[in-house]
Protein backbone atom coordinates (compact mmCIF):
# COMPACT_ATOMS: atom_id res chain seq x y z
CA UNK A 1 0.00 0.00 0.00
CA UNK A 2 1.26 3.67 -0.84
CA UNK A 3 2.69 5.39 2.34
CA UNK A 4 2.62 2.59 4.29
CA UNK A 5 6.34 2.83 4.87
CA UNK A 6 6.42 6.29 5.34
CA UNK A 7 3.93 6.13 8.15
CA UNK A 8 5.59 3.43 9.83
CA UNK A 9 8.40 5.41 10.00
CA UNK A 10 6.32 7.88 11.66
CA UNK A 11 5.11 5.70 13.57
CA UNK A 12 8.76 4.30 15.38
CA UNK A 13 8.72 8.06 16.72
CA UNK A 14 5.96 7.90 18.03
CA UNK A 15 6.40 4.57 19.92
CA UNK A 16 9.71 6.32 21.22
CA UNK A 17 9.78 7.59 24.82
CA UNK A 18 10.20 11.77 24.95
CA UNK A 19 13.92 12.03 25.41
CA UNK A 20 15.37 8.67 23.45
CA UNK A 21 17.09 8.77 20.28
CA UNK A 22 17.38 5.26 18.20
CA UNK A 23 19.84 4.64 15.93
CA UNK A 24 18.75 6.60 12.82
CA UNK A 25 16.56 3.74 10.67
CA UNK A 26 18.38 3.94 7.43
CA UNK A 27 16.68 0.95 5.82
CA UNK A 28 13.42 2.45 6.01
CA UNK A 29 14.45 6.06 5.44
CA UNK A 30 15.90 4.66 2.30
CA UNK A 31 13.47 2.78 0.72
CA UNK A 32 11.03 5.03 1.41
CA UNK A 33 13.26 7.76 -0.29
CA UNK A 34 13.34 4.84 -3.30
CA UNK A 35 9.01 4.70 -3.42
CA UNK A 36 9.46 8.26 -3.81
CA UNK A 37 11.37 8.14 -7.12
CA UNK A 38 9.16 5.29 -8.43
CA UNK A 39 5.93 7.32 -7.47
CA UNK A 40 7.41 9.95 -9.47
CA UNK A 41 9.09 7.56 -11.94
CA UNK A 42 5.16 6.33 -12.40
CA UNK A 43 3.49 10.03 -12.37
CA UNK A 44 5.90 10.84 -15.22
CA UNK A 45 4.69 8.38 -17.46
CA UNK A 46 1.41 8.87 -16.88
CA UNK A 47 2.02 12.26 -17.69
CA UNK A 48 4.15 11.62 -20.78
CA UNK A 49 1.38 8.80 -21.69
CA UNK A 50 -1.21 12.08 -21.49
CA UNK A 51 1.06 14.27 -23.55
CA UNK A 52 1.71 11.80 -26.36
CA UNK A 53 -2.31 11.06 -26.61
CA UNK A 54 -2.31 15.07 -27.30
CA UNK A 55 -4.43 15.24 -24.30
CA UNK A 56 -4.22 18.84 -22.11
CA UNK A 57 -3.14 17.87 -18.46
CA UNK A 58 -5.09 20.53 -16.70
CA UNK A 59 -8.74 19.71 -18.20
CA UNK A 60 -8.18 16.08 -18.65
CA UNK A 61 -9.39 13.72 -16.06
CA UNK A 62 -9.05 9.68 -17.08
CA UNK A 63 -7.64 6.97 -16.07
CA UNK A 64 -3.82 8.50 -16.31
CA UNK A 65 -4.88 11.85 -14.70
CA UNK A 66 -5.91 10.22 -11.84
CA UNK A 67 -3.45 7.22 -11.39
CA UNK A 68 -0.80 9.99 -11.68
CA UNK A 69 -2.77 12.43 -9.38
CA UNK A 70 -2.61 9.65 -6.51
CA UNK A 71 0.76 9.42 -7.24
CA UNK A 72 1.70 12.64 -6.87
CA UNK A 73 -0.20 12.81 -3.53
CA UNK A 74 1.52 9.49 -2.18
CA UNK A 75 4.78 11.33 -3.10
CA UNK A 76 4.01 14.55 -0.96
CA UNK A 77 2.86 12.11 1.86
CA UNK A 78 6.24 10.55 1.52
CA UNK A 79 7.82 13.72 1.74
CA UNK A 80 5.81 15.34 4.50
CA UNK A 81 6.90 11.57 6.52
CA UNK A 82 10.73 11.81 5.81
CA UNK A 83 10.66 15.51 6.66
CA UNK A 84 9.15 14.86 9.87
CA UNK A 85 11.30 12.20 10.96
CA UNK A 86 14.18 14.21 10.29
CA UNK A 87 12.78 17.25 12.01
CA UNK A 88 11.43 15.44 15.21
CA UNK A 89 15.39 14.00 15.04
CA UNK A 90 16.75 17.54 15.26
CA UNK A 91 14.69 18.03 18.02
CA UNK A 92 15.91 15.64 19.78
CA UNK A 93 19.61 16.56 18.71
CA UNK A 94 19.19 20.12 20.10
CA UNK A 95 17.71 19.54 23.27
CA UNK A 96 20.99 17.47 23.58
CA UNK A 97 23.20 19.91 23.10
CA UNK A 98 21.47 22.24 25.95
CA UNK A 99 21.60 19.16 28.38
CA UNK A 100 24.51 17.73 27.66
CA UNK A 101 26.94 20.68 26.37
CA UNK A 102 28.52 21.02 23.00
CA UNK A 103 30.27 17.15 23.04
CA UNK A 104 27.88 14.07 22.84
CA UNK A 105 29.06 10.76 25.03
CA UNK A 106 29.65 7.78 22.87
CA UNK A 107 26.99 6.21 22.75
CA UNK A 108 24.59 8.67 21.62
CA UNK A 109 27.06 9.99 18.78
CA UNK A 110 26.70 6.47 17.43
CA UNK A 111 23.35 6.81 17.09
CA UNK A 112 23.30 9.51 14.91
CA UNK A 113 24.06 9.81 11.03
CA UNK A 114 26.48 11.66 9.38
CA UNK A 115 24.44 14.65 8.55
CA UNK A 116 22.80 14.03 12.19
CA UNK A 117 26.44 14.79 13.67
CA UNK A 118 27.39 17.69 11.66
CA UNK A 119 24.11 19.23 12.08
CA UNK A 120 24.53 18.89 16.17
CA UNK A 121 28.18 20.95 15.28
CA UNK A 122 26.35 23.70 13.13
CA UNK A 123 23.64 24.02 16.11
CA UNK A 124 26.10 23.54 19.18
CA UNK A 125 28.38 26.38 17.14
CA UNK A 126 25.17 28.55 16.56
CA UNK A 127 24.08 28.19 20.41
CA UNK A 128 27.35 29.32 20.92
CA UNK A 129 28.27 32.40 18.92
CA UNK A 130 24.75 33.51 19.85
CA UNK A 131 25.54 33.57 23.77
CA UNK A 132 28.98 35.27 22.76
CA UNK A 133 26.96 37.92 21.00
CA UNK A 134 25.17 39.07 23.87
CA UNK A 135 27.68 37.89 26.71
CA UNK A 136 25.73 35.56 28.35
CA UNK A 137 25.70 31.85 28.95
CA UNK A 138 21.64 30.66 28.58
CA UNK A 139 22.60 26.84 29.41
CA UNK A 140 22.59 27.67 33.31
CA UNK A 141 19.96 28.16 35.55
CA UNK A 142 17.34 26.01 33.71
CA UNK A 143 14.93 25.67 36.70
CA UNK A 144 14.23 28.67 38.89
CA UNK A 145 16.92 29.10 41.65
CA UNK A 146 15.56 28.74 45.59
CA UNK A 147 19.48 29.15 46.91
CA UNK A 148 22.33 30.42 45.55
CA UNK A 149 24.25 27.35 47.10
CA UNK A 150 23.38 23.66 46.97
CA UNK A 151 24.85 20.48 48.18
CA UNK A 152 26.37 18.33 45.89
CA UNK A 153 28.15 14.85 46.03
CA UNK A 154 30.71 13.89 43.51
CA UNK A 155 30.07 10.63 41.83
CA UNK A 156 33.49 10.24 40.26
CA UNK A 157 37.32 11.52 41.15
CA UNK A 158 37.37 14.86 38.90
CA UNK A 159 40.59 16.29 40.50
CA UNK A 160 41.63 19.97 40.78
CA UNK A 161 38.85 21.84 39.69
CA UNK A 162 38.25 26.18 39.91
CA UNK A 163 35.38 26.93 41.75
CA UNK A 164 34.39 30.68 42.57
CA UNK A 165 38.23 31.45 41.89
CA UNK A 166 39.38 28.83 44.34
CA UNK A 167 40.85 25.50 43.51
CA UNK A 168 38.52 22.84 45.26
CA UNK A 169 39.71 19.29 44.74
CA UNK A 170 36.69 16.90 43.97
CA UNK A 171 37.36 13.65 45.11
CA UNK A 172 34.78 10.73 44.72
CA UNK A 173 32.10 10.86 47.24
CA UNK A 174 33.33 13.90 49.17
CA UNK A 175 30.04 16.41 50.06
CA UNK A 176 30.33 20.20 48.52
CA UNK A 177 28.72 23.49 48.97
CA UNK A 178 28.87 25.48 45.54
CA UNK A 179 27.18 27.96 43.86
CA UNK A 180 24.86 27.10 41.74
CA UNK A 181 25.82 28.31 38.60
CA UNK A 182 28.94 26.64 39.27
CA UNK A 183 27.66 22.82 40.04
CA UNK A 184 24.63 22.80 37.22
CA UNK A 185 27.24 21.71 34.66
CA UNK A 186 28.63 19.35 36.29
CA UNK A 187 25.38 17.95 37.52
CA UNK A 188 24.42 17.57 33.74
CA UNK A 189 27.74 16.26 32.98
CA UNK A 190 26.57 13.26 35.16
CA UNK A 191 30.34 14.18 37.64
CA UNK A 192 28.31 15.89 40.38
CA UNK A 193 24.62 14.95 41.95
CA UNK A 194 22.72 17.14 43.95
CA UNK A 195 22.81 15.95 47.68
CA UNK A 196 19.92 16.11 49.54
CA UNK A 197 21.63 15.53 53.04
CA UNK B 1 6.68 28.16 41.99
CA UNK B 2 7.46 31.09 39.50
CA UNK B 3 5.64 33.72 41.56
CA UNK B 4 8.38 34.01 43.79
CA UNK B 5 11.36 33.89 41.54
CA UNK B 6 12.25 37.45 41.70
CA UNK B 7 9.53 39.06 43.80
CA UNK B 8 10.01 37.81 47.02
CA UNK B 9 12.65 37.30 49.74
CA UNK B 10 14.18 40.52 49.46
CA UNK B 11 15.02 42.29 53.24
CA UNK B 12 13.20 45.07 54.71
CA UNK B 13 14.91 48.41 53.54
CA UNK B 14 13.72 49.92 56.94
CA UNK B 15 15.35 47.27 59.26
CA UNK B 16 18.56 46.78 57.76
CA UNK B 17 19.36 49.34 55.90
CA UNK B 18 21.11 50.80 59.39
CA UNK B 19 24.47 48.75 59.00
CA UNK B 20 24.80 49.70 55.22
CA UNK B 21 25.23 53.07 55.60
CA UNK B 22 28.61 53.04 54.46
CA UNK B 23 27.08 52.11 50.96
CA UNK B 24 25.64 54.10 48.49
CA UNK B 25 24.44 51.51 46.36
CA UNK B 26 23.46 48.86 48.71
CA UNK B 27 21.26 51.57 50.17
CA UNK B 28 19.94 52.65 46.86
CA UNK B 29 19.55 48.65 46.22
CA UNK B 30 17.34 48.46 49.68
CA UNK B 31 15.26 51.53 49.10
CA UNK B 32 14.23 50.68 45.58
CA UNK B 33 13.72 47.22 46.49
CA UNK B 34 12.45 47.15 49.93
CA UNK B 35 9.09 49.48 48.82
CA UNK B 36 8.73 48.56 45.18
CA UNK B 37 5.57 45.97 46.09
CA UNK B 38 3.66 49.35 47.17
CA UNK B 39 4.78 51.40 44.65
CA UNK B 40 2.52 51.91 41.56
CA UNK B 41 5.78 52.36 39.06
CA UNK B 42 6.73 48.36 38.50
CA UNK B 43 10.82 47.83 38.93
CA UNK B 44 12.48 46.50 36.15
CA UNK B 45 12.25 43.30 37.49
CA UNK B 46 8.46 42.96 37.76
CA UNK B 47 8.77 43.91 34.22
CA UNK B 48 11.27 41.21 32.79
CA UNK B 49 8.68 38.98 34.74
CA UNK B 50 6.18 40.20 33.05
CA UNK B 51 7.40 39.77 29.53
CA UNK B 52 9.11 36.61 29.90
CA UNK B 53 5.47 35.50 31.29
CA UNK B 54 3.80 37.28 28.27
CA UNK B 55 6.53 35.39 25.77
CA UNK B 56 5.70 31.73 27.35
CA UNK B 57 2.15 32.29 27.34
CA UNK B 58 1.91 33.58 23.37
CA UNK B 59 1.56 31.34 20.61
CA UNK B 60 3.74 33.80 18.19
CA UNK B 61 6.97 35.41 19.15
CA UNK B 62 6.54 39.08 20.86
CA UNK B 63 8.54 42.10 20.41
CA UNK B 64 11.61 42.26 21.96
CA UNK B 65 11.97 44.73 25.07
CA UNK B 66 15.19 45.80 23.96
CA UNK B 67 15.48 48.79 26.68
CA UNK B 68 14.79 46.66 29.64
CA UNK B 69 16.45 44.18 28.73
CA UNK B 70 19.14 46.59 28.51
CA UNK B 71 18.42 48.10 32.04
CA UNK B 72 18.17 45.21 33.71
CA UNK B 73 21.87 43.74 32.21
CA UNK B 74 23.23 47.11 33.85
CA UNK B 75 21.65 46.22 36.85
CA UNK B 76 22.73 42.92 37.00
CA UNK B 77 26.36 44.25 36.61
CA UNK B 78 26.33 46.75 39.33
CA UNK B 79 24.76 44.14 41.51
CA UNK B 80 27.85 41.66 40.33
CA UNK B 81 30.50 44.77 41.19
CA UNK B 82 28.54 45.76 44.54
CA UNK B 83 29.13 41.75 45.24
CA UNK B 84 32.42 41.38 45.03
CA UNK B 85 32.94 45.38 46.54
CA UNK B 86 31.27 43.59 49.72
CA UNK B 87 32.67 40.32 49.62
CA UNK B 88 34.81 40.62 52.29
CA UNK B 89 32.98 42.10 54.97
CA UNK B 90 32.22 38.62 56.67
CA UNK B 91 29.39 41.06 59.22
CA UNK B 92 27.12 41.39 56.37
CA UNK B 93 27.20 37.73 55.21
CA UNK B 94 23.80 37.35 55.62
CA UNK B 95 22.81 40.49 53.14
CA UNK B 96 25.03 39.56 50.89
CA UNK B 97 23.58 36.36 50.63
CA UNK B 98 19.70 37.40 49.87
CA UNK B 99 22.09 40.06 47.62
CA UNK B 100 23.10 37.35 46.08
CA UNK B 101 20.31 35.34 45.69
CA UNK B 102 18.18 38.46 44.33
CA UNK B 103 21.35 38.67 41.46
CA UNK B 104 20.47 34.67 40.67
CA UNK B 105 17.42 35.27 40.39
CA UNK B 106 17.48 38.31 38.00
CA UNK B 107 19.73 36.45 36.20
CA UNK B 108 17.48 33.20 36.07
CA UNK B 109 14.61 35.66 34.43
CA UNK B 110 17.17 37.35 31.86
CA UNK B 111 17.71 33.88 30.75
CA UNK B 112 14.55 32.33 30.77
CA UNK B 113 13.38 34.67 28.79
CA UNK B 114 15.99 34.49 26.19
CA UNK B 115 15.74 31.09 25.87
CA UNK B 116 12.10 30.85 25.67
CA UNK B 117 12.01 33.34 22.54
CA UNK B 118 14.75 31.23 20.86
CA UNK B 119 12.69 28.33 21.43
CA UNK B 120 10.08 29.63 19.23
CA UNK B 121 12.25 31.28 16.71
CA UNK B 122 13.52 27.82 16.09
CA UNK B 123 10.36 26.09 15.89
CA UNK B 124 8.76 29.13 13.88
CA UNK B 125 12.02 29.87 11.97
CA UNK B 126 11.06 30.04 7.87
CA UNK B 127 7.76 31.79 9.30
CA UNK B 128 9.78 34.32 10.99
CA UNK B 129 11.93 35.16 8.51
CA UNK B 130 9.69 35.82 5.79
CA UNK B 131 6.83 38.30 7.68
CA UNK B 132 8.72 41.18 7.93
CA UNK B 133 5.97 42.38 11.09
CA UNK B 134 7.63 39.21 13.45
CA UNK B 135 11.47 39.94 11.87
CA UNK B 136 11.45 43.39 13.35
CA UNK B 137 10.53 41.75 16.49
CA UNK B 138 13.94 39.97 17.04
CA UNK B 139 16.81 41.91 18.62
CA UNK B 140 19.86 41.98 16.04
CA UNK B 141 21.58 38.52 17.77
CA UNK B 142 18.00 36.81 16.90
CA UNK B 143 17.54 38.09 13.53
CA UNK B 144 21.20 36.59 12.86
CA UNK B 145 20.35 33.38 15.40
CA UNK B 146 17.02 32.82 13.29
CA UNK B 147 18.71 33.19 9.70
CA UNK B 148 21.87 31.10 10.48
CA UNK B 149 19.41 28.28 12.42
CA UNK B 150 17.12 28.28 9.43
CA UNK B 151 20.33 28.09 7.00
CA UNK B 152 21.36 25.01 8.80
CA UNK B 153 18.18 23.48 8.88
CA UNK B 154 17.76 23.92 5.51
CA UNK B 155 20.95 21.96 4.29
CA UNK B 156 19.77 19.23 6.87
CA UNK B 157 17.21 18.51 5.12
CA UNK B 158 18.57 19.63 2.00
CA UNK B 159 21.02 16.54 2.73
CA UNK B 160 18.95 13.90 4.04
CA UNK B 161 15.71 14.18 2.19
CA UNK B 162 15.20 17.35 0.00
CA UNK B 163 17.84 16.34 -2.65
CA UNK B 164 17.04 13.19 -3.25
CA UNK B 165 13.70 13.24 -3.53
CA UNK B 166 12.66 14.09 -7.60
CA UNK B 167 12.78 17.33 -9.42
CA UNK B 168 9.95 19.35 -8.36
CA UNK B 169 9.64 18.25 -4.89
CA UNK B 170 12.84 19.63 -3.84
CA UNK B 171 11.74 22.93 -2.11
CA UNK B 172 11.37 23.30 1.82
CA UNK B 173 8.85 26.33 1.14
CA UNK B 174 6.31 24.28 -1.08
CA UNK B 175 4.84 20.64 -1.12
CA UNK B 176 5.85 20.64 -4.86
CA UNK B 177 6.32 22.77 -7.25
CA UNK B 178 2.61 23.13 -8.37
CA UNK B 179 1.19 24.80 -5.22
CA UNK B 180 1.06 27.45 -5.57
CA UNK B 181 1.84 29.02 -2.16
CA UNK B 182 4.20 28.53 0.03
CA UNK B 183 2.33 25.56 1.72
CA UNK B 184 4.41 23.73 4.15
CA UNK B 185 5.67 26.72 6.75
CA UNK B 186 4.61 25.61 9.98
CA UNK B 187 3.33 28.54 11.65
CA UNK B 188 2.07 29.38 15.19
CA UNK B 189 -1.57 29.26 15.75
CA UNK B 190 -3.17 32.09 16.58
CA UNK B 191 -6.43 31.32 17.51
CA UNK B 192 -5.20 29.30 20.36
CA UNK B 193 -6.72 29.97 23.90
CA UNK B 194 -4.38 31.75 26.76
CA UNK B 195 -4.87 32.68 30.17
CA UNK B 196 -5.06 36.41 30.40
CA UNK B 197 -5.96 39.31 33.19
CA UNK B 198 -6.50 42.65 32.59
CA UNK B 199 -5.00 45.30 34.26
CA UNK B 200 -7.64 47.56 34.73
CA UNK B 201 -11.27 47.17 33.20
CA UNK B 202 -11.29 47.84 29.64
CA UNK B 203 -15.21 47.11 29.56
CA UNK B 204 -17.19 45.22 26.65
CA UNK B 205 -14.39 43.69 24.34
CA UNK B 206 -15.59 42.51 21.05
CA UNK B 207 -13.96 39.26 20.73
CA UNK B 208 -14.74 38.80 16.65
CA UNK B 209 -15.58 40.82 13.68
CA UNK B 210 -18.97 40.82 13.24
CA UNK B 211 -19.54 41.72 17.34
CA UNK B 212 -21.49 38.93 18.55
CA UNK B 213 -19.31 38.10 21.24
CA UNK B 214 -18.03 40.51 23.72
CA UNK B 215 -16.68 40.32 26.69
CA UNK B 216 -16.74 42.43 29.46
CA UNK B 217 -12.94 42.50 30.76
CA UNK B 218 -12.95 43.40 34.51
CA UNK B 219 -9.81 44.62 36.76
CA UNK B 220 -7.55 41.80 38.13
CA UNK B 221 -9.71 38.89 36.56
CA UNK B 222 -8.59 36.15 34.46
CA UNK B 223 -9.95 34.87 31.30
CA UNK B 224 -9.39 31.88 29.17
CA UNK B 225 -9.60 33.71 25.13
CA UNK B 226 -8.62 33.18 22.20
CA UNK B 227 -5.09 34.93 21.25
CA UNK B 228 -5.81 36.72 18.53
CA UNK B 229 -8.54 38.85 19.15
CA UNK B 230 -7.10 40.28 22.47
CA UNK B 231 -3.50 40.59 20.61
CA UNK B 232 -3.69 44.18 20.47
CA UNK B 233 -4.20 44.70 24.19
CA UNK B 234 -1.43 42.87 25.11
CA UNK B 235 0.16 44.72 22.90
CA UNK B 236 -0.59 48.21 24.30
CA UNK B 237 0.28 46.83 27.09
CA UNK B 238 -3.31 46.44 28.71
CA UNK B 239 -3.48 42.67 29.73
CA UNK B 240 -1.19 39.84 30.80
CA UNK B 241 -0.99 36.21 29.85
CA UNK B 242 -0.12 34.20 32.81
Amino acid sequence: MYGKKASQLCQELSRIEDDQLHPFNNDLFNQVLEESNEHFYQLESRMTKMHADGLDLQTTQNQDYYGGLIHHLSLLRNKRCLLTYIYQRTQNIQRLRWQLGAVLPEDIQERLNHFEKEYFKSYSDLIGSYMTSIDLDLVVDVTPPKDPYIQVRVMDDVGEVFLDDQSTSLLRNSIHLMKRTEAEPLISQGLLEEFAG
Amino acid sequence: MEGDVAGSSRGNGADSSARFRNSEELQDWMNEEGDGSADMSASDVDMLKRAWRNEKAAPEVLPFQTLLVERVREQILLMEDNLVAFSGEISEELMLSLYRMDLDRTLFLLRAYLRTRLNKIEKFALHVLKAQELWDRLSEQEQDYAQRFTDSLHKHFQQTVLGKLPYGYQSIMKQATSSEEDDMIPEPNLDTFVFCRSKRAIGAFQLDEKGDETVDLMADDLYILRYRPIKDLLDNDRIELV
